[in-house]
C-alpha cells in the first residue's frame, strides 16, 4: 500500500472554455482522503469537463492543481494510475469476453500478468457478473455493462473512483446493487470516490458530501445533512382569494415557490423569515391559506436553493 | 463465502512502471488477430511464397538441379533471388491483405465502441497507444517479410554450407521488410480511423490498396511522367527492391525518393493520427 495522502485533490482557480463556452470558472476545490462526494449540476454545469481535467483529458488554461499528491499539468500519468474511471459512456472493448478486457486493462494500469487475470476474476465476482465473466462482452445488457464498467475501474485497486452517472440505464435493482456496491467500497475507506450524477436520490443515497455545479463554478459544498438543515424552511401551502398581490410581496422578500404540484405550491422561505411572516402578509392580502405544511427537505430543495442563489434569484 | 458478500477487497501489490505501456496492447492485438475467422487460411497464403522461395535455395544448391537456374534467370545470384522473393507480386498482393486484415479495426472498433475513454484514463500516453497498435500490425507483417528472408539466408547457409553474403545484402534483407512493414502499418492504421464504421474501413482500405497502382499507371499514361509512379505502392516496392539489392533502375527518378517517400509518409501519417486522438481524447 502506498503512503495516503490528506488531501486527495486541491484545484486552485481551473478555469477551462471550449472555444464558445466557458466550462469551468475558476474552480477551488479541495477534497479529502477516504471521502465519497457526489457532483451535482444541471446539464452543462461543467461536471463532465471537470471530471476531465482530472484524468488529464483536457489541460487547463489557467489554474493548478494536486491530485492524490502529484502536480496536476506535469504527472497526469502517474496520477492516472492511481484513479479508475467509470465513463457515461457505453463503452467496451469488443471481441472479448468480461475477464479478458478487465485483465488487459488492468495489465495496461500497469498490473503484473497473474495479477491481472486473478484480480479481474476478484473483482468480476465482486460486482455481481461471476457467472457472466466468461461471456462476450458485446453481448451484456445495459445493466451488466455498467457492472462491467465499474469493474474495470476497480480491477487496478485504485486510490480515487471517478463514477460518471454510475447508475445510467440501469433498473430499479441493479440501481440498487450499483449504489449497494457504492456504499461498500467507500464503507472500506480505502477508495476515495467522486459520483457524478443528475440523479438526486441516488447522490443523497449514497454521498456523505456533496459539491453542486452550475455555470462552471462550484455554487456548494457541504455534508448532505448539512445541506439538508439548511434549506429547512421549506412548506407545501395551498391559498385561495388574490394570490397576485401576496405573491409580489412574498418574491419582495426572497421567498421562492419552488414547484407547483395540484395547486400545492412548494415554498422556500429564507432563513431569516419564519412562517409567521407567511401568515401575515396573507391576512394582510386577504389570501385564504387551506393547506400548510412543512416537509421533509430533501437534497432536491438543497439543490434547487444552491442553483437558485448561484442564478441570482 | 462468495467474495461480493465480503465486501471490497483490495490489492496490496505493487503497480509496475515501465516504458513498454503499449506491450500488453501488441500482446492482446497478437492474440485478436490469431483467433480471427480466416486467419489460418491469410498466413497460409501470405507464407507461400516462402515455400516457393526455400525450394529455390534448395534446388539451386544441388547439381542436377542446376538447369532452375537457366530457365529462371532472377535465381541466378543471391541479390536476383532476395530482390525476386521481396517483391514477388503474390507476397506483395498479400502483405497488403495481412495488413488491412490485421489492422481494419484496431481504431475504428475503437471509436465504434467508444473504448478510447478506457485507455486514456490509464497510464497510456497517446504515443504508447498508437505505438500499440501499430506494433500489432508491424508485427504480422514481420512475420511474413522480414522472418522469412532471415529463414533463406539460414536455409542458403544449410544447403550450401557458406555465409557467403554480402553487408549490402544482408542489409537489404533486414531494412527492405521493416520500412514496407512500417508504411503498410502506418498507412492501414490511419485509414482505420478515419470512421467508427469498421465494415466502410476494411473496404477504404482494400480498396486503396487495390486500385492506388492502377490509378499510378493511369495518370503516367495519361501525363507521361514516371514521378507518377510514386503513387503506386506496388511501384514503390519494386523500386524500394532495387534501391536496396541494386538490381537497377525501374523508372526515370532517383532511387532514393522511394525510401524517403515511405518513410516521409509514415511518419506524417502517424502525426496526423496523434493530432486525431488528441481531439477525440478531449471528446471522450
Amino acid at each position: 500500500m502506498e503512503d495516503r495522502q490528506e488531501e486527495i485533490l486541491r484545484l486552485e482557480n481551473i478555469s477551462f472554455s471550449y472555444p464558445k463556452v466557458q466550462a469551468l470558472k475558476s474552480v477551488r476545490l479541495t477534497l479529502e482522503d477516504g471521502g465519497l462526494y457526489g457532483l451535482l449540476g444541471p446539464n452543462g454545469a461543467g461536471k463532465t469537463t471537470l471530471m476531465k481535467v482530472i484524468l488529464g483529458f483536457l489541460k487547463p488554461q489557467t489554474g493548478d492543481g494536486r491530485i492524490l499528491g502529484y502536480p496536476l499539468r506535469d504527472s497526469i500519468l502517474e496520477i492516472r494510475r492511481r484513479i479508475g474511471y467509470m465513463p457515461e459512456s457505453d463503452c467496451l472493448i469488443p471481441g472479448m469476453d468480461a475477464v479478458t478486457e478487465t485483465a488487459y486493462l488492468g495489465r495496461i494500469s500497469g498490473l503484473p500478468p497473474t495479477e491481472a487475470i486473478k484480480r479481474a476474476h476478484e473483482v468480476l465476482y465482486y460486482v455481481g457478473l461471476g457467472e457472466e465473466r466468461y461471456r462476450k462482452v458485446d453481448t451484456y445488457s445495459t445493466g451488466m455493462k455498467q457492472k462491467l464498467k465499474l469493474a474495470q475501474a476497480l480491477v487496478h485497486d485504485p486510490q480515487l473512483l471517478l463514477l460518471d452517472e454510475p447508475t445510467s440505464g440501469m433498473d430499479p435493482n441493479g440501481r440498487r446493487e450499483m449504489l449497494d456496491l457504492i456504499k461498500d467500497i467507500a464503507g472500506k475507506g480505502r477508495i476515495s470516490i467522486i459520483v457524478s450524477s443528475h440523479l438526486l436520490p441516488d447522490i443523497e443515497a449514497v454521498c456523505r458530501s456533496v459539491l453542486i455545479m452550475n455555470k462552471g463554478e462550484i455554487v456548494a459544498q457541504e455534508q448532505v445533512q448539512a445541506l439538508n438543515q439548511s434549506s429547512a424552511n421549506v412548506f407545501e401551502v395551498k391559498f385561495t382569494g388574490d394570490t397576485e398581490r401576496f405573491l409580489a410581496e412574498l418574491s419582495r422578500l426572497d421567498c421562492r415557490i419552488a414547484e407547483w404540484e395540484r395547486g400545492i405550491s412548494k415554498l422556500v422561505l429564507p432563513i431569516s423569515e419564519t412562517p409567521r411572516t407567511l401568515f401575515s402578509l396573507a391576512q394582510r392580502n386577504k389570501v385564504q391559506i387551506r393547506h400548510f405544511k412543512r416537509v421533509q427537505s430533501t437534497l432536491e430543495d438543497a439543490f434547487m436553493k444552491a442553483i437558485g442563489e448561484s442564478n441570482g434569484y | 463465502m462468495a467474495i461480493k458478500e465480503k465486501g471490497y477487497i483490495g490489492w496490496d501489490g505493487q503497480l509496475q512502471k515501465g516504458s513498454l505501456a503499449w506491450f500488453p496492447i501488441l500482446l492482446q492485438g497478437i492474440r485478436t488477430v490469431w483467433k480471427k475467422k480466416r486467419s489460418k487460411i491469410v498466413f497460409f497464403l501470405t507464407g507461400f511464397p516462402f515455400l516457393i522461395f526455400g525450394a529455390a535455395i534448395f534446388a539451386l544448391n544441388k547439381p542436377e538441379l542446376k538447369f532452375l537456374t537457366e530457365v529462371i534467370r532472377t535465381l541466378k545470384s543471391d541479390r536476383g533471388i532476395f530482390n525476386t522473393f521481396f517483391t514477388f507480386p503474390q507476397l506483395v498482393f498479400m502483405l497488403m491483405i495481412l495488413a488491412a486484415f490485421s489492422g481494419s479495426e484496431l481504431i475504428s472498433a475503437d471509436l465504434k465502441y467508444r473504448a478510447l475513454p478506457l485507455y486514456f484514463s490509464r497510464p497510456l500516453s497517446k504515443w504508447d497507444y498508437l505505438v500499440g497498435k501499430l506494433s500489432i500490425i508491424f508485427f504480422y507483417l514481420l512475420c511474413f517479410s522480414l522472418v522469412p528472408g532471415i529463414l533463406l539466408v539460414a536455409l542458403k547457409f544449410l544447403f550450401s554450407g557458406s555465409l557467403a553474403i554480402s553487408f549490402r545484402l544482408l542489409m537489404g534483407i533486414l531494412f527492405f521488410p521493416l520500412i514496407i512493414s512500417f508504411f503498410l502499418a502506418s498507412l492501414t492504421l490511419f485509414l482505420s480511423s478515419l470512421s467508427a464504421n469498421t465494415k466502410l474501413i476494411t473496404i477504404i482500405i482494400f480498396i486503396v490498396y487495390i486500385f492506388n497502382d492502377g490509378f499510378a499507371e493511369l495518370l503516367r499514361t495519361i501525363l507521361k511522367n514516371d514521378h507518377y509512379y510514386l503513387l503506386s505502392i506496388q511501384k514503390n516496392i519494386i523500386q524500394l527492391g532495387a534501391f536496396f539489392f541494386g538490381t537497377g533502375k525501374s523508372w526515370k527518378f532517383p532511387l532514393w525518393y522511394t525510401p524517403a517517400l515511405l518513410v516521409g509518409m509514415s511518419l506524417i501519417l502517424l502525426g496526423l493520427l496523434y493530432i486525431k486522438l488528441r481531439k477525440v481524447e478531449s471528446q471522450a
